[in-house]
């Protein structure tokens, strides 16, 4: 894999205080694709905003919907984004998950948001 | 402190799902199911070689050993059926290309023990229902190594 894992940010107090103004969605991580930067129990927010005028840049976390499963939000590190603004999501453990390799460039407008930060079990 | 007492406070709320899961919703693989079947084809195929047929003119044993004949083969055709779709699941839907270059002979093993399945359906072969589940056991060793699990593989019967 060419990108290397680089942990995703404890919640900053900005980060708290966009999650208290609702700018920030929290969801929470099932499975273990995401091992190690995210473990199944993990909270996460999520920038809903992020990628309204931006296009997501390799390295970033993101929350999309499956291509082809309804109802299954997913979440997945990008790894490249085409010419034709679609992008390669990959699992952080390429050894457990489904991903680009399998249902391919996903399109932009499947994304929901940026994952800005982590909130592991107490 | 004060981030920790939001943090637990956040736990407690619920929260939606964001799915990491192997392979969308399930990710739930076991070449088990397969052995499972495999089983179940050797088995039959033993019953069926031990089968005795009854003595000329007994029409209630003919048609008794008729029914259980036509029931052991029907398994045996079904069960090894079950075991070549497991195997295809397992060959097209788990393994990636990240493990055919930990396992150059990848292809030729799943390949080879589908062609196993087909002839324990076609014929009455306790070599090839023996080949099968050795097959199977060797299938069950790579597996469980790509995840870095040591299994041990055992059988039911």
């Amino acid at each position: 894999m060419s990108t290397s894992p680089s942990p995703i940010p404890l919640p900053t107090a900005r980060e708290w205080l966009l999650w208290l103004i609702r700018r920030r969605l929290r969801m929470r991580v099932t499975g273990e694709s995401m091992q190690p930067i995210l473990m199944p129990g993990d909270l996460v927010l999520v920038d809903r905003r992020a990628y309204t005028a931006d296009l997501p840049k390799p390295g970033d976390v993101v929350v999309a919907h499956h291509p082809h499963q309804k109802n299954l939000t997913i979440i997945k590190r990008v790894v490249a984004v085409s010419e034709d603004e679609r992008l390669d999501l990959r699992s952080e453990n390429s050894r457990a998950g489904s991903d680009s390799r399998q249902f391919g460039l996903i399109p932009r407008r499947l994304l929901i948001g940026r994952v800005t930060s982590r909130i592991p079990p107490p | 402190m004060l981030f920790k007492a939001i943090s637990k406070f956040a736990h407690q709320l619920d929260a939606p799902e964001v799915s990491a899961h192997c392979d969308g919703p399930c990710g739930v693989y076991d070449p088990a199911s397969a052995r499972i079947a495999a089983e179940a084809v050797l088995s039959m195929t033993k019953k069926i070689l031990a089968l005795q047929p009854p003595s000329a003119g007994d029409s209630a044993a003919w048609a008794s050993y008729l029914n259980t004949l036509s029931r052991y083969v029907a398994i045996k055709e079904e069960q090894a059926h079950l075991a070549k779709s497991e195997l295809l699941v397992l060959w097209t839907d788990y393994f990636k290309p990240v493990h055919l270059e930990q396992y150059p002979d990848l292809h030729t093993t799943f390949w080879n023990a589908a062609k196993l399945c087909s002839a324990c359906k076609v014929e009455v072969s306790l070599e090839h229902a023996n080949e099968l589940m050795e097959a199977i056991e060797n299938i069950h060793n790579i597996f469980w190594a790509t995840k870095n699990r040591d299994v041990t593989y055992y059988t039911a019967s």
